[in-house]
C-alpha cells in the first residue's frame, strides 16, 4: 500500500517535500479539477474505500484529505 | 542472424496521427488516456479535446479550433442524458453530424446514443411507440444507415460497448455531479482501447497474419506424445474450447486474415492432425504456410515472413507457452505477441478483444486472400518442377488488364497505397477520398492493374497515379505492385501499357522518381530496368526520365 504523500506527489507531479498541510488548489498549480478526480480514484483504489460526494466537495487543502482518511481509519504511518 | 533481424526492425518509427474528440460532457481525461493507449501500440497521437460542451459550436463554426487542428479522425461522444429526447432534437443532432461530414474529409466516428437503462414507465415501457427508447433506437438506426452509404462515417455501437464493459461501471454518479463526467475513468480507459480499433487502420498498422502454435494452442495436449487420438479436440468439455478457438480463427481467415503455423513438432505428426483429425476446423488450405520443425520460433517467423512476403510488423503471434512468447517478443518487438490466458476456456475471448485486424472497408481481394495463398502454393510447385524462370512465366500464362479512373476501384487502390511497402516507387499513402479526387481531376490519371494466370485471379494488384499537369510530359506520382505478382515480369508489362497510353495522348516524355525507404529495395532498379535514364540522384530521391 502506498502512502498518501506518495500518491499525492505522483498525481500532482510534484516533490513530496513540497507538500504541506496548507497545499491547496490555489497554491498548487497542478491541482486542477482533472487531477482532483484522478487523486480521488487513486486514493480509493489504494486504501480500498469510497468517499461520499460531500467529502470530496469539502476538501479545501491537503490537511482536509488527511482528516477524511483518518475518519476511514487509515493507519497513521500511511498518512505521512 | 537473430541479432541482425532485431537491428533492422528496431529502426521503425512510430506512426503519427491527429485525433479530435467532441463531447457533450467532461471527457478531457481521455486525452492522456488515449495518448498512452496509442503510444503502447506504436502510434504517436496528437489529441484535441473540444472545450467542455462545445461540440455543436465546433462543428458549425468553419473557423473553429476543430477545423484548424486538422484531425485525421474525429470521435463524437454525445450522451443521450445530455439531450432532451424528442424526435425533433435528434433530427437536429443528426443534421449536425451530416454538417460535420460535409465540412471535413476526416473519418468520423459517432457513438450511438445510449438507450435508457431504466424507465419510469416500468413494465409498460416497450408498449409505448413514442417512448424515449423507441426514439433513440430509430435515431441509431438512421445513423447506421447513413454510415453504410459512406466510407467516412462510422458508428461506434455504444450500447454494445456497455454490454461488454458493464453498464454498472459506465458511470460514477459522484463524478457525474462533481464534474459532469458521464463516463468513469475506468470506462474511459476501455473506451480508448475500443477507439484504437479505428486508429490502427487509419495509420495502416492493421495486422495481416496470425501465426499460431499447435500443441495446447489449436488443440489440447502434445500430439508428439499423445498421438492423434490422444489430443483434446472435439465436442467434449476439454476439446470444445479448442474447437471454438479454431472457429474464431476461421472467421478471421474468411474476412481476409492470413493464417500460418509455427510449432515445435514433427511435420508428419502435425500434418496428420491437420489433415485427418475429425474435429479439426482449420485444414491445410487455411494455412498459407506451415512451419512444424525443431528450429527456434524466431527463425521460423523470419521464414514465414519471407515466404508470405510481408513484414514482421504484420504478424500476431499466438502461443500457449510464456517462454516462447517472451522469446519472440524480446527478439522481434514488431510482432504483436498475444498474452494468452492459461485456461483454454478464455482463448476465444482473448482473440475477440484483439483490435488489430480492423480495416475501413473490405475489398474483394480481402475476401479472396485465403484462396490466393493456396493458389500460390500451387504456383510454387510448378516453379520448382519447371526450374527455368522464363519457362515458368510462360507456363503460367499470365493475362492482365489495365483500367483507368475506375471509381469503384478507389477503395482497393487506396488500400494498396496504404499497405504496399516493397514494390512502391514513392510510398505515398492515399485515402479513398484522395484517389476519388485524382480520378475526377483532368490533371491526373489513375491506372489500375488486374492480373490472372492459369491457376486463378490475383485481383487488383497494381496501381499507378500519373500527374499530367505539364503539357507533353507525364510525371509518375506513384507506382506500386503487390508482392504477389512480382517476379513474373508483370511490372514491365504494366509500364509498357502506361507508355503506350502516353503515346496516344501525344506525350513526349515521362518522368519518375524512386524514393528510398527501409522496405522498398525491390523497386530500386525498376525504372532503370524498364528503360528509363537516370537524371539525378541525391540522398532523398533518384530521378529518372524517358523520351518516347
Amino acid at each position: 500500500m502506498k502512502r498518501l504523500k506518495e500518491i499525492f506527489a505522483e498525481v500532482m507531479s510534484i516533490e513530496e517535500k513540497d507538500i504541506s498541510d496548507e497545499s491547496s488548489p490555489e497554491n498548487t498549480e497542478s491541482w486542477d479539477s482533472f487531477n482532483s478526480l484522478i487523486l480521488i480514484s487513486e486514493l480509493e483504489k489504494n486504501f480500498s474505500l469510497k468517499f461520499t460526494t460531500k467529502e470530496v466537495m469539502s476538501v479545501k487543502n491537503f490537511k482536509d484529505i488527511v482528516e477524511i482518511l483518518k475518519k476511514y481509519k487509515v493507519q497513521d504511518k500511511l498518512l505521512s | 542472424m537473430i541479432e541482425k533481424i532485431q537491428k533492422e526492425l528496431n529502426l521503425e518509427k512510430r506512426k503519427q496521427t491527429k485525433i479530435a474528440v467532441l463531447s457533450s460532457f467532461t471527457i478531457q481525461p481521455i486525452s492522456e488516456i488515449l495518448k498512452e493507449t496509442c503510444y503502447k501500440n506504436n502510434i504517436e497521437a496528437e489529441i484535441f479535446v473540444a472545450p467542455y460542451g462545445q461540440y455543436a459550436q465546433q462543428i458549425l463554426d468553419s473557423g473553429s479550433e476543430l477545423y484548424r487542428f486538422g484531425p485525421e479522425i474525429i470521435f463524437i461522444a454525445v450522451d443521450s442524458e445530455d439531450i432532451v429526447i424528442t424526435e425533433k432534437s435528434l433530427e437536429d443532432y443528426a443534421s449536425l453530424i451530416m454538417k460535420l461530414k460535409e465540412s471535413t474529409s476526416s473519418k468520423i466516428v459517432v457513438n450511438s446514443l445510449l438507450l435508457p437503462v431504466y424507465s419510469s414507465k416500468g413494465i409498460l415501457e416497450n408498449k409505448d411507440e413514442h417512448s424515449n427508447t423507441e426514439i433513440i433506437k430509430k435515431f441509431n438506426e438512421l445513423l447506421e444507415k447513413e454510415s453504410r452509404r459512406s466510407n467516412q462515417l462510422f458508428v461506434f455501437d455504444f450500447n454494445k460497448f456497455c454490454m461488454r464493459t458493464g453498464y454498472s461501471k459506465l458511470r460514477d454518479p459522484r463524478f457525474v455531479y462533481l464534474a459532469h463526467m458521464n463516463i468513469s475513468l475506468e470506462s474511459l480507459e476501455k473506451l480508448s482501447y475500443e477507439y484504437l480499433s479505428y486508429i490502427i487502420p487509419l495509420v495502416s498498422l492493421t495486422k495481416k497474419c496470425i501465426v499460431v502454435d499447435l500443441d495446447n494452442t489449436l488443440w489440447g495436449g502434445i500430439v508428439g506424445e499423445a498421438g492423434i487420438s490422444g489430443i483434446k479436440l472435439g465436442p467434449d468439455k476439454e476439446g470444445k474450447p479448442f474447437v471454438d478457438f479454431q472457429k474464431k480463427l476461421l472467421e478471421l481467415f474468411n474476412r481476409g486474415v492470413i493464417l500460418a503455423v509455427n510449432s515445435k513438432n514433427n511435420l508428419e505428426d502435425a500434418m496428420e492432425v491437420i489433415k485427418n483429425h475429425e474435429y479439426m476446423v482449420l485444414r491445410e488450405d487455411n494455412f498459407a504456410c506451415i512451419m512444424a520443425n525443431w528450429d527456434d520460433k524466431v527463425t521460423n517467423m523470419k521464414k514465414i515472413a519471407e515466404r508470405l512476403n510481408i513484414g514482421m510488423d504484420s504478424f500476431v503471434f499466438i502461443d500457449d507457452s510464456p517462454s516462447e512468447r517472451e522469446f519472440v517478443r524480446k527478439l522481434v518487438p514488431e510482432i504483436k505477441v498475444l498474452e494468452m490466458p492459461e485456461d483454454p476456456a478464455y482463448y476465444s475471448d482473448t482473440l475477440d478483444k484483439v483490435q488489430d485486424f480492423n480495416i475501413f472497408s473490405i475489398t474483394k481481394e480481402d475476401l479472396d486472400r485465403g484462396k490466393t495463398y493456396s493458389l500460390e502454393k500451387k504456383r510454387e510447385e510448378l516453379r520448382s518442377s519447371v526450374g527455368d524462370i522464363k519457362e515458368f512465366i510462360k507456363q503460367l500464362n499470365i493475362k492482365y488488364k489495365i483500367d483507368y479512373n475506375k471509381k469503384d476501384e478507389a477503395p482497393r487502390i487506396a488500400q494498396l497505397t496504404q499497405k504496399t511497402n516493397q514494390f512502391n516507387l514513392t510510398t505515398k499513402r492515399y485515402t479513398e477520398e484522395d484517389i476519388l479526387n485524382f480520378m475526377s481531376l483532368k490533371e491526373y490519371l489513375v491506372c489500375s492493374l488486374k492480373v490472372e494466370d492459369r491457376f486463378g485471379d490475383y485481383g487488383l494488384t497494381g496501381a499507378a497515379i500519373i500527374d499530367k499537369k505539364e503539357i507533353g510530359r507525364w510525371k509518375i506520382d506513384s507506382l506500386l505492385l503487390s508482392c504477389r505478382v512480382l517476379g513474373k515480369e508483370v511490372e514491365f508489362s504494366f509500364m509498357k501499357e502506361i507508355i503506350s497510353m502516353a503515346r496516344k495522348e501525344n506525350v513526349k516524355e515521362i518522368t519518375a522518381s524512386y524514393i528510398e525507404t527501409k522496405k522498398n529495395a525491390p523497386a530500386k532498379e525498376y525504372l532503370k530496368n524498364a528503360g528509363f535514364t537516370l537524371v539525378e540522384e541525391n540522398s532523398e530521391k533518384t530521378d529518372y526520365m524517358m523520351k518516347i
